[in-house]
């Protein structure tokens, strides 16, 4: 039973920051622009946090706001809508502010079916219609066609320096253990056993008072009883 | 305008956290290896003294200051990215 719990809680960590991770890494598609506008979009509870805060440069208010969309259409004739927002500078850390410029360059790469100009189309985010949340174009740019192989450095470095800094913590968490807690919960143990030899009354209560501060700070130790 | 203020405030804090255990890890990484040279044997003197001039030898040496690449390699990656983002 307890294994099955254990085993929950860690796919649900491991699907969260997985999930947290595709959400915010840069992806490309490769596509066709078909339209670009903007229309007055109402953000609820629901799905504001898949829109710019309020605060940021393109987004006035929080409930109803004028929104830029840009529409495109994939080789095998699925399409996508991505919203063209400012990311402000907090998150995801974009720091994108030339929404207006990006909307003029979705724009001027417009094209039909017929003569198709093929544009590799930056962006984070999903599009999940029953929230109706859209992807958030960052940067787009034209390119030879629509099977060009796009190699994701930002997202290839941005993992490696997560997984750097993750085993780093755990290097300065083990050196912490071993230069401070360790010797720290020796002295406990040394001051105990003199107690111990003194005070044979308190003892019970003594025990299990520095056993079970002793026990917080040991991986191993169980509580003395 | 103040959102830029903001973050380089709240980085600056987050950054300054990141420094400070950093360099408490290298600090304590350098002492542990000078503990273990000194205890291998070979050498002269006061265990104390060498650990501590050791300890001294570090605070002037490049790799103590090269812990400001905490705070400048962030800096720079903030750079870039505005610059890839906005100005291409």
């Amino acid at each position: 039973m307890w294994k099955y719990v254990k085993w929950t809680f860690r796919i649900l960590v491991v699907l969260i920051v997985a999930g947290f991770l595709h959400y915010t890494l840069p992806h490309h598609d490769i596509v066709r622009i078909t339209n670009t506008y903007n229309r007055m979009t109402t953000v609820g509870s629901e799905n504001s946090w898949a829109y710019a805060s309020p605060d940021t440069g393109t987004a006035e208010s929080a409930v109803t706001r004028d929104i830029r969309f840009i529409e495109a259409a994939y080789d095998d004739g699925s399409v996508i809508v991505y919203r063209n927002e400012d990311t402000g500078w907090v998150w995801p850390p974009y720091f994108k502010y030339d929404s207006s410029n990006l909307q003029a360059e979705a724009g001027n790469l417009k094209s039909t079916e017929a003569a198709p100009k093929w544009v590799s189309v930056t962006h984070y985010g999903w599009r999940f219609p029953f929230l109706s949340i859209y992807p958030n174009a960052v940067s787009m740019k034209e390119v030879a066609g629509p099977d060009v192989r796009i190699i994701p450095y930002v997202n290839i470095v941005v993992l490696l320096a997560l997984a750097y800094g993750l085993f780093m913590l755990r290097r300065m968490w083990l050196q912490f253990w071993e230069r401070m807690v360790e010797p720290a919960v020796a002295e406990v143990e040394e001051t105990w056993d003199g107690v111990e030899a003194q005070a044979g009354a308190a003892k019970a209560r003594a025990g299990g008072f520095f056993g079970r501060i002793g026990a917080w700070f040991s991986p191993k130790a169980k509580p003395k009883r | 305008m103040i959102a830029i203020l903001r973050t380089a405030f709240f980085g600056f804090i987050g950054l300054t956290v990141v420094y400070v255990l950093v360099a408490t890890y290298s600090r304590s990484v350098r002492r542990e290896k000078l503990e273990k040279k000194f205890d291998a044997g070979g050498i002269e003197g006061d265990r104390d003294t060498y650990i501590e001039d050791g300890m001294k030898a570090y605070e002037h040496g490049l790799k103590h200051r090269l812990l400001w690449l905490v705070y400048i390699i962030p800096a720079v990656v903030v750079a870039v990215t505005v610059y890839l983002v906005n100005y291409q």
